[in-house]
Protein backbone atom coordinates (compact mmCIF):
# COMPACT_ATOMS: atom_id res chain seq x y z
CA UNK A 1 0.00 0.00 0.00
CA UNK A 2 1.36 3.54 -1.10
CA UNK A 3 1.90 5.98 2.07
CA UNK A 4 0.51 9.31 2.10
CA UNK A 5 3.36 12.27 2.25
CA UNK A 6 3.36 12.81 6.07
CA UNK A 7 3.00 9.31 6.54
CA UNK A 8 5.76 8.03 4.83
CA UNK A 9 8.14 10.67 6.22
CA UNK A 10 7.19 8.94 9.46
CA UNK A 11 7.49 5.69 8.31
CA UNK A 12 11.37 6.48 6.79
CA UNK A 13 12.54 8.57 9.73
CA UNK A 14 11.27 5.88 12.36
CA UNK A 15 13.29 3.26 10.10
CA UNK A 16 16.65 5.22 9.87
CA UNK A 17 16.56 5.69 13.76
CA UNK A 18 16.81 2.20 14.26
CA UNK A 19 20.90 3.24 12.90
CA UNK A 20 21.10 6.69 13.97
CA UNK A 21 20.57 7.41 17.80
CA UNK A 22 21.38 11.00 16.60
CA UNK A 23 18.16 11.01 15.05
CA UNK A 24 15.23 12.85 17.65
CA UNK A 25 11.54 13.65 16.52
CA UNK A 26 9.59 16.72 17.42
CA UNK A 27 6.10 17.22 17.50
CA UNK A 28 3.81 20.23 18.34
CA UNK A 29 0.65 18.24 18.98
CA UNK A 30 0.14 17.57 15.74
CA UNK A 31 1.24 14.42 15.31
CA UNK A 32 -1.22 12.02 15.84
CA UNK A 33 -2.08 9.64 18.41
CA UNK A 34 0.21 6.28 17.69
CA UNK A 35 2.75 7.76 16.17
CA UNK A 36 5.39 5.38 14.74
CA UNK A 37 8.10 6.81 15.77
CA UNK A 38 6.92 7.05 19.59
CA UNK A 39 5.93 3.66 19.15
CA UNK A 40 9.52 2.25 18.29
CA UNK A 41 11.66 4.85 19.86
CA UNK A 42 9.73 6.65 23.00
CA UNK A 43 12.98 8.08 24.33
CA UNK A 44 13.56 9.60 20.99
CA UNK A 45 10.24 11.48 20.68
CA UNK A 46 8.87 14.01 22.60
CA UNK A 47 5.47 15.79 21.66
CA UNK A 48 5.94 19.35 22.66
CA UNK A 49 2.49 20.45 22.92
CA UNK A 50 1.20 23.57 20.81
CA UNK A 51 4.38 25.59 21.19
CA UNK A 52 6.18 25.76 17.18
CA UNK A 53 8.48 28.41 17.99
CA UNK A 54 9.69 26.66 21.58
CA UNK A 55 10.01 23.42 18.84
CA UNK A 56 12.00 25.21 16.29
CA UNK A 57 13.83 26.91 18.69
CA UNK A 58 14.73 23.82 21.07
CA UNK A 59 15.98 21.76 17.94
CA UNK A 60 18.61 24.55 17.70
CA UNK A 61 19.79 23.51 20.99
CA UNK A 62 19.51 19.57 20.86
CA UNK A 63 21.53 19.81 17.47
CA UNK A 64 23.91 22.41 19.14
CA UNK A 65 24.74 19.00 21.17
CA UNK A 66 25.27 16.66 18.13
CA UNK A 67 21.74 15.48 17.71
CA UNK A 68 19.67 15.26 14.35
CA UNK A 69 16.29 17.01 15.35
CA UNK A 70 13.25 16.10 12.57
CA UNK A 71 10.16 18.76 14.00
CA UNK A 72 6.65 18.84 12.43
CA UNK A 73 4.25 20.82 12.25
CA UNK A 74 1.16 22.32 9.78
CA UNK A 75 3.01 24.18 7.19
CA UNK A 76 1.06 27.34 7.61
CA UNK A 77 2.04 27.17 11.18
CA UNK A 78 5.99 25.80 10.83
CA UNK A 79 6.79 29.05 8.35
CA UNK A 80 4.49 32.04 9.37
CA UNK A 81 3.67 31.22 13.40
CA UNK A 82 7.40 29.93 13.87
CA UNK A 83 9.18 32.48 10.95
CA UNK A 84 11.41 34.06 12.78
CA UNK A 85 12.75 31.02 15.25
CA UNK A 86 12.83 29.15 11.13
CA UNK A 87 15.24 32.15 10.00
CA UNK A 88 17.24 32.35 13.09
CA UNK A 89 17.29 28.46 13.87
CA UNK A 90 17.75 27.07 9.88
CA UNK A 91 18.99 29.73 8.75
CA UNK A 92 21.58 32.11 10.67
CA UNK A 93 22.62 29.25 13.17
CA UNK A 94 22.33 26.35 10.42
CA UNK A 95 21.57 24.00 12.66
CA UNK A 96 20.86 20.27 11.14
CA UNK A 97 17.23 20.56 11.99
CA UNK A 98 14.52 18.91 9.62
CA UNK A 99 11.09 20.53 9.22
CA UNK A 100 9.04 18.74 7.85
CA UNK A 101 5.43 20.38 6.72
CA UNK A 102 2.35 18.81 6.07
CA UNK A 103 -1.10 20.64 5.83
CA UNK A 104 0.86 23.02 2.85
CA UNK A 105 -1.37 24.81 0.20
CA UNK A 106 -4.87 24.15 0.83
CA UNK A 107 -4.72 20.47 1.50
CA UNK A 108 -6.35 21.45 4.74
CA UNK A 109 -9.20 22.05 2.61
CA UNK A 110 -12.23 22.73 4.57
CA UNK A 111 -10.99 23.26 7.39
CA UNK A 112 -10.10 26.93 6.39
CA UNK A 113 -7.63 29.95 5.54
CA UNK A 114 -6.27 29.32 8.88
CA UNK A 115 -4.85 25.75 8.04
CA UNK A 116 -3.90 26.69 4.33
CA UNK A 117 -0.22 26.90 3.81
CA UNK A 118 0.05 29.28 -0.07
CA UNK A 119 3.32 31.41 1.34
CA UNK A 120 5.46 28.35 2.56
CA UNK A 121 7.63 28.33 -0.15
CA UNK A 122 8.32 31.69 -0.46
CA UNK A 123 9.07 32.35 3.30
CA UNK A 124 11.29 29.38 3.20
CA UNK A 125 13.06 30.12 -0.20
CA UNK A 126 13.92 33.34 1.28
CA UNK A 127 16.05 31.89 4.03
CA UNK A 128 19.56 31.48 2.79
CA UNK A 129 20.91 28.03 3.61
CA UNK A 130 17.96 25.83 4.24
CA UNK A 131 17.19 23.14 1.38
CA UNK A 132 13.44 23.23 0.37
CA UNK A 133 11.64 20.16 -0.87
CA UNK A 134 8.24 19.32 -1.78
CA UNK A 135 8.58 15.57 -2.71
CA UNK A 136 5.60 13.81 -4.69
CA UNK A 137 4.92 10.81 -3.92
CA UNK A 138 5.85 7.87 -1.01
CA UNK A 139 9.49 6.92 -2.61
CA UNK A 140 10.53 10.33 -3.36
CA UNK A 141 9.37 11.75 0.15
CA UNK A 142 11.61 8.49 1.81
CA UNK A 143 14.54 9.44 -0.70
CA UNK A 144 14.26 13.40 0.52
CA UNK A 145 14.23 12.00 4.45
CA UNK A 146 16.91 9.99 3.71
CA UNK A 147 19.03 12.86 2.32
CA UNK A 148 18.17 15.12 5.34
CA UNK A 149 19.31 12.93 7.62
CA UNK A 150 22.82 11.45 6.17
CA UNK A 151 23.41 15.59 5.19
CA UNK A 152 22.94 16.95 8.67
CA UNK A 153 21.81 20.40 6.50
CA UNK A 154 19.16 22.56 7.51
CA UNK A 155 15.61 21.11 5.37
CA UNK A 156 12.07 22.78 4.90
CA UNK A 157 10.22 19.70 3.47
CA UNK A 158 6.40 20.68 2.34
CA UNK A 159 3.65 17.61 2.13
CA UNK A 160 0.08 17.27 2.02
CA UNK A 161 -2.72 15.87 3.88
CA UNK A 162 -3.21 12.48 3.38
CA UNK A 163 -3.28 11.99 -0.23
CA UNK A 164 -1.70 9.42 -1.99
CA UNK A 165 0.40 9.25 -4.83
CA UNK A 166 3.02 7.06 -7.05
CA UNK A 167 6.77 8.98 -7.37
CA UNK A 168 7.57 9.73 -10.57
CA UNK A 169 10.92 8.30 -10.26
CA UNK A 170 11.77 5.22 -7.62
CA UNK A 171 14.91 6.42 -7.12
CA UNK A 172 16.98 5.95 -3.82
CA UNK A 173 17.96 9.54 -3.84
CA UNK A 174 15.38 12.22 -4.55
CA UNK A 175 17.21 14.66 -7.17
CA UNK A 176 16.48 18.37 -7.62
CA UNK A 177 14.74 17.33 -11.59
CA UNK A 178 12.83 14.29 -12.56
CA UNK A 179 12.12 14.52 -16.21
CA UNK A 180 8.49 12.47 -16.53
CA UNK A 181 8.24 13.26 -20.67
CA UNK A 182 9.93 14.67 -23.50
CA UNK A 183 8.81 16.20 -26.46
CA UNK A 184 10.16 18.14 -29.01
CA UNK A 185 12.13 21.14 -29.08
CA UNK A 186 9.94 23.88 -29.63
CA UNK A 187 6.95 22.25 -27.64
CA UNK A 188 5.60 23.56 -24.05
CA UNK A 189 7.31 21.95 -21.09
CA UNK A 190 5.11 21.96 -17.89
CA UNK A 191 7.22 21.89 -14.48
CA UNK A 192 5.45 20.52 -11.63
CA UNK A 193 6.18 21.50 -8.10
CA UNK A 194 4.80 19.89 -5.15
CA UNK A 195 1.80 16.75 -4.91
CA UNK A 196 -0.95 18.29 -6.61
CA UNK A 197 1.20 20.72 -8.93
CA UNK A 198 2.98 16.77 -10.07
CA UNK A 199 -0.72 15.49 -10.28
CA UNK A 200 -2.25 18.16 -12.70
CA UNK A 201 0.77 18.06 -15.05
CA UNK A 202 0.24 13.94 -15.23
CA UNK A 203 -2.73 14.26 -16.10
CA UNK A 204 -2.16 17.18 -18.43
CA UNK A 205 0.37 15.10 -20.32
CA UNK A 206 -2.47 11.96 -20.18
CA UNK A 207 -4.63 13.92 -22.17
CA UNK A 208 -2.01 16.29 -24.47
CA UNK A 209 0.26 15.42 -27.04
CA UNK A 210 3.21 17.51 -27.22
CA UNK A 211 3.36 18.21 -23.65
CA UNK A 212 6.92 17.67 -21.92
CA UNK A 213 6.84 17.85 -18.17
CA UNK A 214 9.71 17.91 -15.63
CA UNK A 215 9.25 17.55 -11.80
CA UNK A 216 11.09 19.61 -9.49
CA UNK A 217 12.03 17.80 -5.72
CA UNK A 218 14.12 20.68 -4.71
CA UNK A 219 12.59 23.95 -4.81
CA UNK A 220 15.87 26.52 -3.04
CA UNK A 221 17.84 28.72 -4.51
CA UNK A 222 20.67 26.69 -4.93
CA UNK A 223 18.86 23.37 -6.15
CA UNK A 224 17.16 25.76 -8.87
CA UNK A 225 19.88 27.39 -10.36
CA UNK A 226 21.39 23.67 -10.60
CA UNK A 227 18.90 22.47 -12.90
CA UNK A 228 17.81 25.63 -14.88
CA UNK A 229 20.40 24.48 -17.54
CA UNK A 230 19.07 21.47 -18.05
CA UNK A 231 15.50 22.96 -18.84
CA UNK A 232 16.91 25.29 -21.09
CA UNK A 233 19.18 23.75 -23.14
CA UNK A 234 15.95 21.48 -23.91
CA UNK A 235 12.83 23.54 -23.81
CA UNK A 236 12.10 27.42 -24.30
CA UNK A 237 8.58 27.57 -22.89
CA UNK A 238 7.96 26.64 -19.84
CA UNK A 239 4.44 26.54 -17.43
CA UNK A 240 5.06 25.96 -14.06
CA UNK A 241 2.08 24.38 -12.04
CA UNK A 242 2.12 24.79 -8.33
CA UNK A 243 -0.13 24.85 -5.05
CA UNK A 244 1.34 27.84 -3.90
CA UNK A 245 0.44 32.17 -4.17
CA UNK A 246 2.75 33.36 -7.77
CA UNK A 247 4.94 35.71 -5.29
CA UNK A 248 7.43 33.63 -4.33
CA UNK A 249 6.62 30.91 -6.22
CA UNK A 250 8.45 28.51 -8.51
CA UNK A 251 7.47 29.96 -11.46
CA UNK A 252 8.65 33.68 -10.17
CA UNK A 253 12.12 31.98 -9.56
CA UNK A 254 12.61 30.34 -12.69
CA UNK A 255 11.62 33.57 -14.45
CA UNK A 256 14.46 35.56 -12.58
CA UNK A 257 16.77 32.36 -12.96
CA UNK A 258 15.82 32.24 -16.92
CA UNK A 259 15.62 35.64 -18.40
CA UNK A 260 16.10 34.19 -21.75
CA UNK A 261 13.41 31.92 -21.37
CA UNK A 262 9.16 32.30 -21.49
CA UNK A 263 8.04 30.92 -17.89
CA UNK A 264 4.48 31.38 -17.39
CA UNK A 265 2.61 30.17 -13.81
CA UNK A 266 -0.75 28.10 -13.37
CA UNK A 267 -1.07 28.65 -8.90
CA UNK A 268 -3.41 29.24 -6.14
CA UNK A 269 -3.41 32.98 -7.48
CA UNK A 270 -3.86 35.96 -4.59
CA UNK A 271 -7.31 35.09 -3.22
CA UNK A 272 -7.99 33.63 0.32
CA UNK A 273 -10.56 30.66 0.19
CA UNK A 274 -14.56 31.26 1.33
CA UNK A 275 -16.06 28.20 1.46
CA UNK A 276 -15.69 24.61 2.13
CA UNK A 277 -14.78 22.00 0.38
CA UNK A 278 -12.51 18.56 -0.50
CA UNK A 279 -9.03 19.49 -1.43
CA UNK A 280 -9.40 19.54 -5.01
CA UNK A 281 -12.54 22.09 -4.83
CA UNK A 282 -10.85 24.49 -3.18
CA UNK A 283 -8.40 24.31 -5.38
CA UNK A 284 -10.85 24.89 -7.86
CA UNK A 285 -11.95 27.72 -6.37
CA UNK A 286 -8.83 29.30 -6.26
CA UNK A 287 -8.56 28.28 -10.75
CA UNK A 288 -6.25 25.95 -9.31
CA UNK A 289 -7.23 22.77 -11.39
CA UNK A 290 -6.54 21.13 -15.13
CA UNK A 291 -8.53 22.95 -17.14
CA UNK A 292 -6.41 25.88 -16.26
CA UNK A 293 -3.42 23.83 -17.32
CA UNK A 294 -4.48 23.13 -20.13
CA UNK A 295 -5.81 26.97 -21.12
CA UNK A 296 -2.67 28.38 -20.29
CA UNK A 297 -1.03 25.28 -22.66
CA UNK A 298 -3.39 26.75 -24.93
CA UNK A 299 -2.45 30.40 -25.22
CA UNK A 300 0.93 29.30 -25.60
CA UNK A 301 0.75 26.82 -28.53
CA UNK A 302 -2.95 27.63 -30.03
CA UNK A 303 -6.16 25.24 -29.69
CA UNK A 304 -6.21 21.90 -28.63
CA UNK A 305 -7.42 19.46 -31.86
CA UNK A 306 -10.96 18.93 -31.08
CA UNK A 307 -10.52 15.21 -30.71
CA UNK A 308 -8.55 15.59 -27.74
CA UNK A 309 -10.73 15.22 -24.48
CA UNK A 310 -10.55 17.52 -21.70
CA UNK A 311 -11.57 16.14 -18.37
CA UNK A 312 -12.58 17.58 -15.29
CA UNK A 313 -10.59 17.64 -12.35
CA UNK A 314 -10.67 14.56 -10.38
CA UNK A 315 -12.06 14.93 -6.99
CA UNK A 316 -10.85 11.75 -5.01
CA UNK A 317 -8.75 13.30 -2.59
CA UNK A 318 -10.63 12.87 1.04
CA UNK B 1 24.78 20.59 37.12
CA UNK B 2 27.87 18.39 38.31
CA UNK B 3 30.72 20.24 39.50
CA UNK B 4 34.28 19.29 37.97
CA UNK B 5 36.11 22.37 39.05
CA UNK B 6 37.11 23.80 42.27
CA UNK B 7 35.26 26.62 43.82
CA UNK B 8 36.50 30.16 42.53
CA UNK B 9 36.62 32.68 45.49
CA UNK B 10 33.78 35.50 45.70
CA UNK B 11 36.27 37.98 46.22
CA UNK B 12 37.61 36.74 42.84
CA UNK B 13 34.19 36.72 40.97
CA UNK B 14 33.75 40.28 42.73
CA UNK B 15 36.75 41.65 41.15
CA UNK B 16 36.52 40.09 37.37
CA UNK B 17 32.43 41.52 37.69
CA UNK B 18 34.34 45.01 38.54
CA UNK B 19 36.39 44.48 35.06
CA UNK B 20 33.76 43.58 33.26
CA UNK B 21 32.01 46.64 34.00
CA UNK B 22 35.14 48.86 33.35
CA UNK B 23 35.31 47.21 29.91
CA UNK B 24 31.53 47.93 29.34
CA UNK B 25 31.85 51.84 29.96
CA UNK B 26 34.67 51.57 27.59
CA UNK B 27 32.45 50.06 24.42
CA UNK B 28 30.66 52.98 25.85
CA UNK B 29 32.88 55.48 25.17
CA UNK B 30 33.67 53.53 21.38
CA UNK B 31 31.95 54.79 18.00
CA UNK B 32 28.75 52.63 18.84
CA UNK B 33 28.06 53.33 22.11
CA UNK B 34 26.36 50.61 23.66
CA UNK B 35 23.17 49.14 25.86
CA UNK B 36 24.94 50.34 29.29
CA UNK B 37 21.91 50.16 31.75
CA UNK B 38 20.97 46.67 30.62
CA UNK B 39 25.45 45.54 30.43
CA UNK B 40 25.67 46.72 34.15
CA UNK B 41 22.65 45.73 35.79
CA UNK B 42 23.57 42.09 34.17
CA UNK B 43 27.20 42.13 34.92
CA UNK B 44 26.85 40.03 38.41
CA UNK B 45 24.58 37.56 37.19
CA UNK B 46 26.81 37.20 34.04
CA UNK B 47 29.99 36.71 35.76
CA UNK B 48 28.61 33.99 38.02
CA UNK B 49 26.82 31.90 35.30
CA UNK B 50 29.89 31.84 33.39
CA UNK B 51 32.24 30.76 36.75
CA UNK B 52 29.42 27.93 37.40
CA UNK B 53 29.55 26.70 33.28
CA UNK B 54 33.32 27.13 33.61
CA UNK B 55 33.25 24.48 36.56
CA UNK B 56 30.53 22.35 35.36
CA UNK B 57 30.98 19.82 32.70
CA UNK B 58 28.07 20.65 29.61
CA UNK B 59 26.65 23.23 31.06
CA UNK B 60 25.83 25.91 28.68
CA UNK B 61 24.87 29.93 29.48
CA UNK B 62 22.89 31.97 27.07
CA UNK B 63 21.96 35.65 27.00
CA UNK B 64 18.86 35.85 25.97
CA UNK B 65 18.60 39.38 26.55
CA UNK B 66 20.94 39.64 23.69
CA UNK B 67 21.32 43.96 23.83
CA UNK B 68 23.35 43.18 27.04
CA UNK B 69 25.63 41.99 24.04
CA UNK B 70 28.55 44.35 25.86
CA UNK B 71 28.27 42.85 29.08
CA UNK B 72 28.44 39.61 27.36
CA UNK B 73 31.51 39.96 25.25
CA UNK B 74 33.39 42.09 28.85
CA UNK B 75 32.35 38.98 30.99
CA UNK B 76 33.49 36.37 28.84
CA UNK B 77 36.66 37.91 28.43
CA UNK B 78 36.74 38.35 32.15
CA UNK B 79 36.26 35.19 32.85
CA UNK B 80 38.66 33.80 30.19
CA UNK B 81 36.33 32.65 27.60
CA UNK B 82 37.68 35.08 25.61
CA UNK B 83 40.80 35.86 24.81
CA UNK B 84 40.75 39.05 23.00
CA UNK B 85 39.40 42.27 24.76
CA UNK B 86 36.20 42.93 22.80
CA UNK B 87 35.99 46.75 23.75
CA UNK B 88 38.12 48.23 20.87
CA UNK B 89 36.19 46.37 18.39
CA UNK B 90 32.65 46.73 19.77
CA UNK B 91 30.34 46.85 16.91
CA UNK B 92 33.06 47.72 14.09
CA UNK B 93 33.80 46.16 10.73
CA UNK B 94 36.23 43.24 10.67
CA UNK B 95 35.34 42.44 14.08
CA UNK B 96 32.14 39.81 15.49
CA UNK B 97 30.87 42.09 18.34
CA UNK B 98 27.89 43.38 17.03
CA UNK B 99 25.17 44.90 18.88
CA UNK B 100 23.43 41.45 19.29
CA UNK B 101 25.71 38.47 20.13
CA UNK B 102 26.01 35.83 17.36
CA UNK B 103 27.67 32.23 17.28
CA UNK B 104 30.56 34.11 15.57
CA UNK B 105 31.77 34.74 19.26
CA UNK B 106 34.02 32.44 20.99
CA UNK B 107 31.55 31.12 23.72
CA UNK B 108 28.52 32.14 22.23
CA UNK B 109 26.73 28.97 20.92
CA UNK B 110 23.42 31.17 20.13
CA UNK B 111 22.16 34.09 18.01
CA UNK B 112 20.49 36.29 20.49
CA UNK B 113 18.66 39.45 20.55
CA UNK B 114 15.54 39.44 18.95
CA UNK B 115 13.63 38.63 22.52
CA UNK B 116 12.78 35.57 24.21
CA UNK B 117 14.58 33.42 21.90
CA UNK B 118 17.46 32.07 24.37
CA UNK B 119 15.47 30.36 26.55
CA UNK B 120 13.76 27.57 24.15
CA UNK B 121 17.88 27.51 22.85
CA UNK B 122 18.92 26.72 26.46
CA UNK B 123 15.80 24.25 26.94
CA UNK B 124 16.39 22.30 23.70
CA UNK B 125 20.31 22.23 25.21
CA UNK B 126 19.11 21.07 28.93
CA UNK B 127 16.97 18.67 26.78
CA UNK B 128 20.00 17.42 25.02
CA UNK B 129 22.07 16.61 28.14
CA UNK B 130 18.93 14.87 29.86
CA UNK B 131 18.49 12.71 26.90
CA UNK B 132 21.89 11.76 26.92
CA UNK B 133 22.23 10.94 30.47
CA UNK B 134 25.58 13.56 30.83
CA UNK B 135 25.53 15.97 33.35
CA UNK B 136 25.26 19.81 32.60
CA UNK B 137 22.51 21.59 31.56
CA UNK B 138 21.58 25.57 30.72
CA UNK B 139 21.68 29.00 32.08
CA UNK B 140 19.20 31.40 30.19
CA UNK B 141 19.52 34.77 31.90
CA UNK B 142 17.07 37.07 30.51
CA UNK B 143 15.47 40.81 31.29
CA UNK B 144 12.41 41.28 32.71
CA UNK B 145 11.29 43.54 30.21
CA UNK B 146 11.68 40.25 27.94
CA UNK B 147 9.55 38.33 29.90
CA UNK B 148 6.60 40.24 27.58
CA UNK B 149 7.70 38.30 25.06
CA UNK B 150 5.30 34.89 24.96
CA UNK B 151 7.90 32.49 23.53
CA UNK B 152 9.27 33.09 27.05
CA UNK B 153 6.45 31.41 28.79
CA UNK B 154 5.48 28.78 25.92
CA UNK B 155 9.37 27.57 26.84
CA UNK B 156 8.50 27.51 30.24
CA UNK B 157 5.60 25.15 29.71
CA UNK B 158 7.38 22.78 27.62
CA UNK B 159 10.54 23.12 29.58
CA UNK B 160 8.08 22.03 32.89
CA UNK B 161 6.51 19.28 30.70
CA UNK B 162 9.84 17.74 29.74
CA UNK B 163 10.71 17.59 33.51
CA UNK B 164 14.18 20.23 32.36
CA UNK B 165 15.60 20.04 36.19
CA UNK B 166 19.15 21.02 34.86
CA UNK B 167 17.68 24.45 33.21
CA UNK B 168 17.72 27.35 35.03
CA UNK B 169 16.44 30.94 34.20
CA UNK B 170 18.17 33.94 35.57
CA UNK B 171 16.05 37.07 35.59
CA UNK B 172 17.64 40.63 35.26
CA UNK B 173 15.02 42.00 37.18
CA UNK B 174 16.49 45.66 36.59
CA UNK B 175 12.85 47.34 36.08
CA UNK B 176 13.63 49.16 32.61
CA UNK B 177 12.96 48.86 29.17
CA UNK B 178 13.49 50.29 25.81
CA UNK B 179 10.78 52.79 26.08
CA UNK B 180 10.44 53.23 30.06
CA UNK B 181 9.66 51.28 33.11
CA UNK B 182 8.52 47.61 33.27
CA UNK B 183 5.68 48.71 35.77
CA UNK B 184 4.12 51.36 33.55
CA UNK B 185 4.61 49.83 30.10
CA UNK B 186 3.68 46.30 31.21
CA UNK B 187 3.69 45.67 34.78
CA UNK B 188 4.82 41.83 35.94
CA UNK B 189 3.18 41.24 39.58
CA UNK B 190 3.42 38.71 41.29
CA UNK B 191 6.47 37.36 38.91
CA UNK B 192 7.80 34.44 41.15
CA UNK B 193 4.03 33.14 41.62
CA UNK B 194 4.18 32.74 37.79
CA UNK B 195 6.92 30.91 37.44
CA UNK B 196 5.61 29.16 40.41
CA UNK B 197 2.46 28.78 38.44
CA UNK B 198 4.04 26.77 35.27
CA UNK B 199 5.64 24.49 37.62
CA UNK B 200 9.14 25.73 37.91
CA UNK B 201 10.69 25.87 41.46
CA UNK B 202 11.53 29.64 42.38
CA UNK B 203 14.36 32.05 44.08
CA UNK B 204 14.32 35.57 44.54
CA UNK B 205 17.80 37.53 45.52
CA UNK B 206 19.35 40.36 45.23
CA UNK B 207 20.99 40.58 41.53
CA UNK B 208 24.51 41.92 42.79
CA UNK B 209 25.01 39.25 45.68
CA UNK B 210 27.35 37.04 44.31
CA UNK B 211 27.71 35.29 47.37
CA UNK B 212 23.91 35.00 46.86
CA UNK B 213 24.12 34.45 43.16
CA UNK B 214 26.76 31.48 43.31
CA UNK B 215 24.95 29.68 46.02
CA UNK B 216 21.57 29.36 43.83
CA UNK B 217 23.88 28.24 40.87
CA UNK B 218 25.58 25.49 43.01
CA UNK B 219 22.15 24.04 42.96
CA UNK B 220 21.84 21.19 41.34
CA UNK B 221 19.54 20.20 39.10
CA UNK B 222 15.70 18.96 40.69
CA UNK B 223 15.47 15.56 41.08
CA UNK B 224 11.55 16.05 40.39
CA UNK B 225 12.44 17.86 36.95
CA UNK B 226 11.47 21.10 37.64
CA UNK B 227 13.21 23.84 35.86
CA UNK B 228 14.12 26.74 38.43
CA UNK B 229 13.85 30.75 38.05
CA UNK B 230 15.74 32.96 40.39
CA UNK B 231 13.95 36.60 40.18
CA UNK B 232 17.09 38.27 40.63
CA UNK B 233 16.34 42.61 41.60
CA UNK B 234 19.20 44.70 39.84
CA UNK B 235 19.89 48.00 39.23
CA UNK B 236 20.17 49.47 35.78
CA UNK B 237 23.53 50.72 35.37
CA UNK B 238 25.03 49.46 38.41
CA UNK B 239 27.89 50.37 39.28
CA UNK B 240 28.53 54.10 37.70
CA UNK B 241 26.40 55.98 40.19
CA UNK B 242 25.94 59.16 37.23
CA UNK B 243 23.38 56.05 35.33
CA UNK B 244 22.52 53.88 38.55
CA UNK B 245 18.37 53.41 38.23
CA UNK B 246 17.93 55.96 35.59
CA UNK B 247 15.77 54.78 32.42
CA UNK B 248 18.27 56.54 30.42
CA UNK B 249 21.09 54.40 30.69
CA UNK B 250 19.63 52.28 28.45
CA UNK B 251 21.69 52.98 25.62
CA UNK B 252 24.48 55.15 25.79
CA UNK B 253 27.47 56.66 24.31
CA UNK B 254 29.76 58.68 26.10
CA UNK B 255 33.63 60.61 25.35
CA UNK B 256 36.77 58.98 26.83
CA UNK B 257 37.03 61.62 29.44
CA UNK B 258 33.93 60.98 31.24
CA UNK B 259 34.57 56.96 30.59
CA UNK B 260 37.48 57.41 32.55
CA UNK B 261 35.80 59.15 35.57
CA UNK B 262 32.95 56.57 35.71
CA UNK B 263 35.37 53.94 35.48
CA UNK B 264 37.28 55.05 38.12
CA UNK B 265 33.77 55.52 40.70
CA UNK B 266 33.15 51.32 39.64
CA UNK B 267 34.67 49.72 42.69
Amino acid sequence: MTLSGREAYRDELTLLAREDPSIICLEADLGGARHPFEEAHPDRFFNLGIAEGAMIDMAAGLAAAGYRPFVSTFAPFATLRAAESLKLTLGYIGAGVTVVAPYAGVSGAWFGTTHHGLEDIAVARSVPGVTVAAPHGEQEMRAVVREAAASGRPHYVRTGRNAVHESLSPAATAEPLVWDRHAGPGDVCLVSVGEEGTRLCTEATAVRDGLAHAHLCYLDHENLSSITGLLGERYSRFVVVEEHRAEGGIAEALALLMPRNEVHGVNAGRAWPTEGGDHHEVMASLGLHLPAVLDTVDRLTGPAPVSVRRPDATLTNA
Amino acid sequence: MTTTGTETPLDLLVERATRTRRLVVDMAAGPRGCHLGGSLSVTDLLVAALDRAGRDEGTEVVLSKGHAAAGLYAALHTSGVLAENPAPHYGLAGHPYTGHPSAHVPGVSFPTGSLGHGVPYAAGWALSRKLSGKPGGAIAIVGDGELQEGLVWETCQVAAAQGLGNLVLLVDANGGQNDGPVSRISPLEHLSERFAAFGLRTAETEGHDMAALTSLLDRGPDPSGRPLAVVASTVKGKGVPAVEGKAGSHYVRIDAARAARWKRRIT
